[in-house]
């Protein structure tokens, strides 16, 4: 997000919505029912449910990205070996620029942060100050 | 002789599934990981400079269809894949 909002005056973001990695019908995440927001769905069967589990997300986190759901031929997915998360950079020319690995262990956001930043001067942010021990 | 290739390949197989439970978080998990996320999992054949794949996509109304190509404006486009879990 925080990307998107440092450099969205300069290039364009699509967040694609694609077969959920850990549903509780498939490999579920014990981690998944401890957190707050309770982030617990079976793999959907259809794409009303889907779209549906989209929308829940992206209200539950207020996620004001531009937002498509993949088909359920998983045709964007497939076309990008996506799943379980992935990032990519398409250029002006419609090319690959950039090609993330794998999500989770290799989904790096600093690299698309990179390749912004190289393009289009990075963007600073002033640090935290610690927080003070009570 | 053909005793011993049995208990080698045995051996390396629990070996890898221990490897595997500890990676996932337990052997159920290990097996889950098998079943449903490696036949999902591709590196892809993509690479830099090639052409960038089209696909529709559905918006968030439920009703909208676009193409992945309608989202760039002339500029680079960032594309994020995922899911919610």
């Amino acid at each position: 997000m925080q990307i998107y909002n440092d450099y969205k005056e300069h290039a364009d973001f699509l967040t694609i919505y694609i077969r959920e990695a850990h549903p509780l019908d498939e490999w579920r995440m014990k981690s998944n029912a401890k957190e707050k927001d309770n982030v617990c769905y079976v793999q959907p069967k259809t794409l009303e449910q889907r779209i549906a589990i989209a929308n829940d997300f992206t209200q539950r986190f207020k996620f004001n990205l531009p937002f498509g759901v993949d088909e359920m031929s998983n045709a964007a997915n497939d076309a990008y070996a996506a799943w379980p998360e992935r990032l990519y950079i398409v250029d002006e020319n419609g090319q690959i620029s950039y090609k993330g690995g794998n999500g989770p262990f290799k989904y790096a956001p600093k690299e698309v942060r990179a390749w912004l930043a190289k393009r289009y001067g990075e963007v600073k942010h002033p640090e935290k100050a610690p927080e003070k021990k009570s | 002789m053909l005793l011993w290739t049995g208990i080698s390949v045995g051996g390396l197989l629990v070996l890898t599934y221990v490897g595997l439970s500890i990676m996932a978080g337990g052997p159920k998990d290990a097996f889950e990981m098998v079943r449903f996320a490696l036949p999902h999992m591709h590196l892809g054949k993509l690479k830099v400079g090639d052409s960038a794949p089209d696909a529709r996509l559905v918006a968030l109304d439920g009703g909208t269809r676009f193409q992945i190509r309608d989202r760039t404006q002339g500029r680079p486009l960032v594309l994020i894949f995922g899911s919610f879990t």
